[in-house]
């Protein structure tokens, strides 16, 4: 029988959501997003074949036998199991109450809650939202070091319940904990990845999307790079029906733009700071779209996603970080990732990224 | 010059764009309100959806976040705005506006902050969508129910309380735990008051069919070695525990709300719990509204099911119906 147990696990500090406590919000709800697994056996499982444009990751085939649990959602349900971890006892009993009293309406038998780890033995996934928040204001980057310290704490007990997870890392600054989180986990690249510009990326397509008079679906557009202010849009590969926007308007993305369209990527980054502002944190919108990863990863989709994933050795980058690219998901984790013909000024950006975050993560202690 | 816009796409419809036909508006973006507007949008029960309250940033974020989100979702059209123009021409307004339980306040209590609220919004729902079904959440739900209709001038099938909805979940779902069974093969009715007085119709407690009762004679009473008595007592606890621990409930009144809109928006005539007016039955004498079995469909709430309770059961929905009319006849209205 094949078992799939989805974690959700949180560590929380200031009991909102966003980097926080996932039973709160933000991955309640995509828990809620989740689809219903039935028993699987996931055995031989080996690397997607190879697309010439498509450089592989790879991963190690391994014949595994995995307990799927039946996790519920609104209308798809994901997993069989869903358990929620978080330092704050009295509030993760509140919120696993709340999600099974709804259970009638869902489709996951089992909604487990604990301050101990054990109660995410043999997880399939693992998605990290624990750390502190950003304040009004507040860039990603400053929030580092006091998250570092909280998932030396997390990640080893992690590991060390779910030896063979895949992890998802949520929490901000997500390039560089995602890259914490690896090098804590021990755990192969491929099954570290971090939400990255996922959201970035469906944020992008829901407001081109807008000012086209189409649905965010039917606009195809990557943003990629650093979650964050210095996100890439790779204004060359948008399009509608295979269509692309830059040959219809080469200035697309410049400053010479008269249509300014480079407002709709400022719009993207500034997002998360206005929310923030108006309603005190983000959480819809990322629930969602950590439903959606999760979705290609336990349902073996072979989707391509803008996630974050470790880039040393792609575009001239020699430092060990993790940036958003195009990458193939499916229940190895990262299968491959797709070669983007970047212009050699989205090129440089992605670089420029890379040294930043090296330049922090060179100093973090304890790795 | 032509746009980008124009080079890319070429308009071709000669007819005006068709509006919404299927909008529902959530008034109250608190925890429950939002908890209602994201189970409503990954149900795929709208195609518009339209939020309102008083707090302008707070409702102005929350539309963002949700429109963030549009590329996993099918509702193409979210809105939100302190004017209720916004909410023109809805199916079903659900209603969650209003204060909310502090921990270990009665659902009583809450009434008269409530109700004044109530005089402010219910006029301007019904103003723009003078053909809407009002659900109503806040509570004490089932004055603020008899408070909406009253305030609406709507026909009683069109203002419905979700009632014990959530309580015949909360029911079944403890029911489930206690046998090894998933909630949804586990029948049982928790009907009357939502809230400290309601009434679990243990007679109609059943698994494929087959009575609980009809095994266990002393079913809900002190005598039951068993005590699944415990389990209605659990239910009424529910709320005040969940808010003790994180302060209020969300998740699964959320839920509940969308599957009561998901009867309604599709026409399905499916037998809910909810709070209606049951002035004339099981002995009830006031105008009061109290949770029955009703049958629920595109135009709202159709028809009653006439439970047969036991006397003990019938007296504690009329002391309930009492209890409620003399808080309802002290408001002003």
């Amino acid at each position: 029988m094949l078992l799939v147990k989805f974690y959700l696990f949180c560590s929380l500090h200031f009991g909102f959501l966003w980097s926080l406590v996932l039973p709160s919000r933000q991955f309640f709800f995509s828990s809620l997003c989740l689809k219903s697994l039935k028993n699987l056996r996931l055995e031989g499982h080996v690397a997607p074949s190879l697309h010439p444009s498509i450089s592989p990751r790879t991963g190690t085939p391994t014949p595994r036998r995995e307990r799927a649990q039946r996790g519920a959602k609104g209308s798809v349900d994901l997993c069989d199991e869903l358990a929620l971890v978080d330092v704050i006892e009295d509030k993760l009993k509140g919120e696993m109450m709340d999600l099974q009293h709804g259970s009638l309406f869902l489709k996951t038998h089992k909604i487990v809650a604990d301050k101990d780890y054990s109660v995410t033995a043999n997880s399939r996934i693992v998605v990290v939202t624990a750390g502190v928040r950003q304040q009004e204001g507040e860039s990603r980057l400053n929030l580092v070091q006091r998250n570092v310290n909280i998932f030396k704490h997390i990640i080893p007990q992690i590991v060390k319940y779910s030896p063979n997870c895949t992890l998802v890392v949520v929490s901000n600054p997500v390039d560089v904990l995602t890259y914490v989180t690896w090098k804590l986990s021990g755990l192969p690249k491929h099954r570290v990845i971090g939400s990255g510009t996922n959201l970035d990326s469906a944020r992008f397509r829901y407001i081109m999307a807008e000012k086209l008079g189409i649905h965010a679906t039917s606009f195809n557009g990557y943003i990629l790079g650093e979650h964050g202010d210095s996100s890439v849009p790779v204004w060359s590969g948008a399009n509608v029906a295979g269509v692309s926007l830059q040959k219809l308007n080469p200035a697309i993305g410049t400053d010479q733009d008269s249509e300014n369209w480079k407002d709709a990527h400022k719009m993207v980054v500034d997002s998360a700071y206005e929310v923030i502002k108006l309603k005190g944190y983000t959480n819809w919108a990322i629930g969602l779209s950590v439903a959606d990863l999760t979705e290609s990863l336990v349902r073996n989709l072979s989707r391509v996603h803008p996630v974050s994933t470790m880039v040393k050795g792609m575009y001239g980058i020699n430092d060990e970080v993790y940036l958003s690219l195009p990458c193939v998901l499916n229940s190895s984790g990262v299968a491959s990732v797709v070669n983007m013909t970047l212009t050699d000024q989205e090129v440089a950006q992605l670089k420029k990224s890379a040294d930043t975050l090296w330049s922090i993560q060179k100093d973090l202690k304890d790795l | 010059m032509a746009s980008t816009k124009e080079k890319l796409i070429a308009h071709v419809s000669t007819e005006q764009a068709v509006g919404s036909k299927c909008k529902v508006t959530v008034v109250g973006v608190g925890m429950v309100g939002m908890a209602s507007a994201i189970s409503i949008l990954l149900k795929d029960l709208a195609d518009e959806l339209a939020l309102v309250d008083v707090m302008e940033d707070k409702l102005k974020g929350e539309a963002m976040d949700l429109q963030h989100g549009s590329l996993f979702l099918k509702t193409h059209k979210i809105v939100a705005d302190k004017d209720y123009s916004v909410t023109a021409n809805s199916r079903v307004v659900v209603v969650t506006a209003g204060a909310r339980q502090q921990e270990g306040e009665s659902r009583l209590n809450l009434v008269q902050r409530n109700v004044n609220i109530f005089k402010f919004i219910i006029p301007n729902i019904v103003k723009y969508s003078p053909n809407c079904i009002i659900l109503v959440v806040s509570n004490p739900v089932d004055i603020l129910t008899y408070v909406a209709w009253k305030l609406s001038g709507l026909p009683r099938n069109r203002v419905i309380g979700s009632g014990t909805n959530l309580d015949s979940a909360r029911f079944r779902f403890l029911m489930g735990e206690k046998l090894g069974l998933h909630p949804s093969s586990c029948h049982g009715w928790v009907i009357g008051e939502h809230g400290d007085s309601s009434v679990p119709v243990w007679s109609g407690v059943n698994v494929a069919g087959v009575s609980l009762q009809g095994l266990n004679p002393d079913i809900g009473t002190d005598k039951d070695k068993e005590d699944w008595k415990s389990v209605h007592k659990m239910v009424v606890d529910s709320a005040y525990e969940v808010i003790k621990l994180k302060g209020y409930t969300s998740w699964a009144i959320g839920m509940s709300v969308a599957d009561l809109c998901e009867t309604i928006l599709k026409n399905l005539h499916k037998c809910h719990p909810v709070s209606t007016l049951v002035k004339g039955m099981h002995g009830v004498k006031e105008e009061v509204f109290l949770s029955v079995p009703c049958i629920m469909g595109s135009s709202g709430l159709t028809d009653v099911v006439h439970m047969t309770l036991k006397p003990e059961e019938e007296k504690q929905l009329v002391k309930s119906a009492e209890t409620l009319w003399g808080v309802q006849k002290e408001l002003t209205l």
